[in-house]
């Protein structure tokens, strides 16, 4: 596919493009997947439900230091009420996905990029397909599904911690009067343009992203414990890359 | 099987988790009803001028909601904005008569359309149009009264020069406007420093109808508005002689930096400010000290 004299460029829009198939490939193959449901399921489990942990504790900490930071410098002007507003805001629109993302692709990425690229290098995937068993079906899609339902579920709870860390640090430490941090926050906050656009479909745009990359890298992962070492640490890379890049792009859109 | 149960279970406890959290943040967290779309009916009117309205901008009767801004558009031909308005149908009675009024909430905050009932009987149709209206108060123009600004003359009949020595001109740019009463009669014509002063001199090139200026009159830099430009104001003098061609104005006034009396304003403000969070403010140190 590539070789060494290949310049970075070349393989750049090499890897892109292949990306860009293996997307076809696995959407082709999620009807067929659908067979596997418990097999989905499972890995929903494994990619959500047990990323919970992590997601939660930052997003109460996201929202805990922004309510900190706000309520520091709004003391200036003597705004300190919107401290609320702008919590939720600057989560749900950009720090509630974006973070989520991240940590999923950290969280959960890394760990379908390993799996599947040990499957590769043991021959796994090969020895599926000897059993007319089709590894994209049956390895690929349901992983792939899984981060597409499962990050913006867990993008959701993390704006949910973000806000309440929000109120924690607020309110409740800081003294900002109760009635009006709710009150300011939800004449500010739109729920078209701040949860369904800005939680909502930039979580599952990311998740559709990360997803696709950690599969994709694994899928294609050269059968060595190096290769696989480098793939865990591509998509990672490319990971955060894209979510970044992809955040810029979507927020001019929807802004 | 009871590993695959559990897991199931966690999925299903997961995906209820996500979705407990997205109705959380979608009724406790924004107005339901910013997005309510209950049944409304549509009232038309037109402005002169929106000013920063929005689409979906809250209508209000008393301060309190009751519909939205639907659309903006421009009345084909003229100079006007259609807006058309959603009221909810529990206000069907808002007397034909009323007058709707673009308002700002607070100096920096988002406009809203105000509605205050007239006193006919019949209240107004679904799809009719209020036709009292009031435009937007811009900004600019309500500060512009208040501190005489405005800009400059747009055509000057022939015009005279005359100097004047700042200290500090601020944000005074070439092209200013230079006004007398509030009213343009010119604008900056250069701003130097000459060699060997430490003041701006600045050249203010005044139209010939209004020559009839006293030479003691004084120059002041004036901001127009709380982020306008600046420009230079003359304070008419007593003296029976009129400004010439190359005069100089003796008499000046710096630029007063926005800065440094909003600094004021702060700095005199904050101590009150600080002792409303003194309570929080104790806890910080004492909460350090624990740890």
């Amino acid at each position: 596919m590539t070789t060494r004299d290949d310049n970075v460029v070349i393989r750049s829009l090499t890897q892109i493009g292949a990306c860009g198939l293996f997307l076809l490939t696995v959407l082709a193959a999620i009807p067929r997947s659908m067979r596997h449901g418990r097999e989905t399921l499972r890995q929903i489990w494994f990619v959500g439900a047990m990323s919970l942990t992590i997601v939660m504790t930052c997003g109460l900490f996201v929202g805990m230091v922004l309510g900190l930071q706000l309520y520091d410098v709004l003391s200036i002007f003597g705004g300190t009420s919107a401290t609320g507003t702008v919590v939720a805001i600057a989560i749900y629109r950009e720090l509630g996905p974006v973070v989520t993302a991240l940590l999923f692709a950290g969280r959960a990425g890394t760990s379908i990029t390993a799996e599947i690229g040990l499957m590769r290098a043991t021959d796994q995937l090969d020895a599926m397909e000897m059993m007319a068993v089709d590894p994209v079906a049956y390895v690929a899609a349901p992983r792939f599904l899984a981060g597409v339902i499962a990050l913006p579920l867990l993008g959701v709870v993390f704006c949910a911690m973000g806000v309440f860390g929000g109120h924690l640090v607020g309110v409740t430490w800081l003294g900002i009067d109760n009635g009006t941090f709710w009150s300011n926050m939800t004449a500010a906050v739109d729920v078209h343009k701040d949860i369904i656009n800005g939680v909502l479909l930039k979580s599952f745009a990311f998740g559709i992203v990360v997803s696709l990359i950690a599969v994709f890298q694994g899928y294609t992962t050269p059968p060595t414990s190096e290769g696989v070492a480098y793939a865990t640490t591509r998509t990672v890379v490319a990971s955060s890359i894209a979510i970044l890049a992809l955040d810029f792009v979507l927020t001019s859109f929807l802004i | 099987m009871t590993q695959r149960r559990s897991y199931a279970v966690g999925t299903g406890l997961f995906i209820v988790l996500g979705f407990a959290a997205l109705a959380y943040l979608a009724t406790q967290t924004t107005s339901v009803a910013n997005s309510r779309q209950g049944s409304s009916y549509p009232v038309e009117t037109r402005f002169a001028n929106v000013g920063q309205l929005k689409v979906r901008a809250p209508v209000k009767i008393a301060g309190v909601r009751v519909g939205s801004v639907q659309a903006i558009d421009l009345v084909p031909g003229k100079e006007e904005a259609k807006v058309t308005l959603s009221i909810d149908d529990n206000h069907k009675d808002i007397p034909d008569d009323s007058v709707a009024t673009i308002y700002t909430s607070g100096l920096l905050g988002d406009q809203y359309v105000g509605i205050q009932f007239g006193r006919s009987k019949n209240p107004v149709k679904e799809g009719g149009e209020l036709g009292l209206t009031r435009p937007a108060q811009q900004l600019e123009e309500m500060l512009g009264k208040f501190f005489g600004g405005g800009s400059a003359p747009d055509h000057l009949g022939g015009t005279f020069h005359v100097t004047g020595n700042f200290t500090n001109i601020g944000g005074l740019q070439v092209g200013a406007a230079v006004k007398m009463a509030g009213v343009p009669i010119g604008s900056v014509d250069s701003i130097v420093i000459k060699p060997g002063s430490s003041e701006a001199t600045v050249t203010l090139a005044i139209d010939k109808r209004y020559s009839q200026i006293p030479d003691d009159s004084a120059a002041a830099v004036f901001t127009s508005g709380l982020i306008g430009s600046q420009y230079v104001a003359l304070q008419p003098g007593g003296s029976p002689e009129y400004l010439q061609e190359g005069d100089e104005l003796v008499l000046t006034q710096s630029a007063m930096q926005l800065e440094d009396l909003i600094g004021k304003f702060l700095v005199n403000g904050s101590p009150s400010n600080n002792k409303n969070g003194g309570a929080s403010g104790d806890a910080k140190p004492d909460n350090a000290g624990k740890k």
